[in-house]
């Protein structure tokens, strides 16, 4: 009894200490990275799409480089092993350059699928009202592609906000980094390390509510439809 | 008004249009019929630049150009003369049915927005269509969807129509009101091009009737003529098979 109160203690006082570093650190490092990784994977699946003839190989030896090694053993990379040839970049921003390289190449490839999966027929329709490629990319494909794209990209969002936990390992005090140095300290890792748990699986709640309000307002609007049910589908012929 | 001079293009080794000669002249309306794979719809392709051709000539008005070296500038001041209506529609899915009809309007001939939506009000009204304006393609039927993309080509008045099968995705009923459009187009002197399986449209409402075969063009002439004197074997075996359906024995 008297130690399932002095755990109540713990987890109500680690609680707060295990927020803040989720609120300052985990939070920011998300959308910061989330945010450069977004706009170079737009970069990286346009110069494939349009392709762009340097660029478009450089674009895709980068993607399996970035694909193909693991997300830890670049962050060491970056950490710990630009430092030993001089480079030291300090953790936070090390983190933030790691973990949005990697995101990128994934999201380039969720982007680069979404492009062309908008039917050949809606680039032919932009040329022939007299649109130019440029044109119909920005007004006709992106939008149709970004809807597309929309729930694999924040299914990666949600995988990154997991992932970041992996910036402790580079001395990033983060949420789970935070955790663990209190579990360190009271000797109770299963409460502490299930109390991080939780936190992470409120954060991913959060977003996929997030995710379902944000996927609503995509649909574009449907007016009443006035009785009208001859609705058929004008699919690709 | 726009002329095509010996047409080639071939697609790997098949060689889908083999020396085509053609021309439409301002206010007429052909009909380009022919069996699939005779290149009906390749030569509307070529005409519109979707697909480059091989070898030709391209005479547009004041413009004569070998059809292989046209450049990127000329396409698209040439295709702003052109309206393409195509057999799956292709409306922007994007967009509703007003910003289909002004989409072209506004970026593409920078017209302003306020009067690029009073002229796609005008052409939705005139196929019919204004009671829909604010749909999205997804909640239109095949013969509405149909009917905005015909109204998305002449809202640029383009000196010329381009139809390629509009019809032949539609079930019959669909059909008669997407025709209805386009003869309401052809007795107000609109220019048009039109590939189609539709018989009874090309014998009313067409001038010329041009028939290919094999990429090659085998007849052409007045509607009338070419539907009760054709002239040779192969038109002829082709208006059995399709205006007498009832002669098959099974």
């Amino acid at each position: 009894m008297i130690m399932s109160e002095r755990l109540v203690n713990i987890l109500i006082t680690s609680f707060m200490k295990i927020l803040i570093p989720c609120i300052q650190v985990t939070i920011p490092l998300t959308i910061i990275v989330f945010a450069i990784s977004l706009v170079l994977a737009f970069f990286l699946a346009l110069v494939q799409v349009m392709n762009v003839r340097w660029l478009k190989n450089a674009a895709r030896i980068y993607i399996w480089i970035f694909r193909g090694t693991p997300l830890l053993v670049q962050l060491f990379i970056i950490f710990y092993g630009l430092a030993s040839l001089g480079i030291s970049i300090p953790a936070f921003p090390s983190a933030v350059i790691a973990f949005s390289l990697n995101l990128a190449a994934y999201n380039s490839e969720t982007i680069r699928s979404a492009i062309l999966s908008v039917p050949k027929g809606q680039t032919e329709a932009g040329y022939m009202v007299g649109m130019n490629y440029r044109q119909i990319m920005i007004r006709i494909i992106l939008p149709q592609a970004m809807r597309m794209a929309f729930p694999n990209l924040f299914n990666s969002l949600i995988g990154l906000t997991k992932d970041t936990s992996l910036a402790s390992s580079i001395t990033v005090i983060e949420l789970f980094k935070s955790a663990q140095q209190i579990a360190g300290r009271y000797f109770e890792p299963f409460a502490l390390y299930c109390e991080a748990a939780v936190i992470y699986l409120l954060l991913c709640s959060l977003l996929t509510l997030l995710q379902s309000c944000l996927e609503k307002k995509l649909i574009w609007k449907q007016p009443d439809r006035k009785g009208d049910n001859r609705i058929e589908k004008g699919g690709q012929i | 008004m726009l002329e095509i001079k010996n047409l080639h293009k071939s697609f790997q080794d098949t060689e889908v249009l083999k020396g085509i000669d053609f021309r439409v002249n301002k206010g007429e309306v052909i009909a380009l019929l022919g069996s699939s794979g005779s290149g009906k719809t390749t030569l509307l392709r070529c005409i519109s630049f979707l697909e480059s051709a091989d070898k030709g000539e391209l005479i547009f008005d004041d413009f004569r150009k070998d059809i292989t070296h046209i450049r990127k500038k000329e396409i698209r001041s040439l295709r702003m003369k052109m309206g393409f209506v195509f057999q799956g529609y292709h409306l922007f899915h994007n967009k509703t049915a007003l910003q289909n009809v002004m989409e072209g309007l506004v970026t593409a001939r920078k017209i302003p927005v306020s009067e690029a939506k009073k002229t796609a009000e005008l052409m939705l009204d005139k196929v019919g269509m204004s009671d829909r304006s604010d749909y999205y393609p997804d909640q239109l039927s095949g013969g509405q969807q149909q009917r905005v993309a015909i109204a998305r080509a002449i809202a640029l008045s383009p000196e010329v129509i381009l139809f390629d099968e509009p019809t032949s995705a539609l079930d019959p009923e669909l059909t008669n009101e997407v025709l209805q459009v386009m003869k309401m187009l052809a007795n107000e002197g609109t220019t048009m091009i039109v590939v189609t399986h539709e018989m009874n449209f090309a014998r009313e409402v067409a001038d010329r009737i041009v028939f290919m075969e094999n990429g090659v063009i085998v007849e052409e002439g007045g509607a009338k003529e070419f539907f009760t004197f054709p002239k040779i074997e192969s038109t002829k075996r082709f208006l059995r098979r399709t205006l007498c359906d009832y002669e098959y024995s099974i």
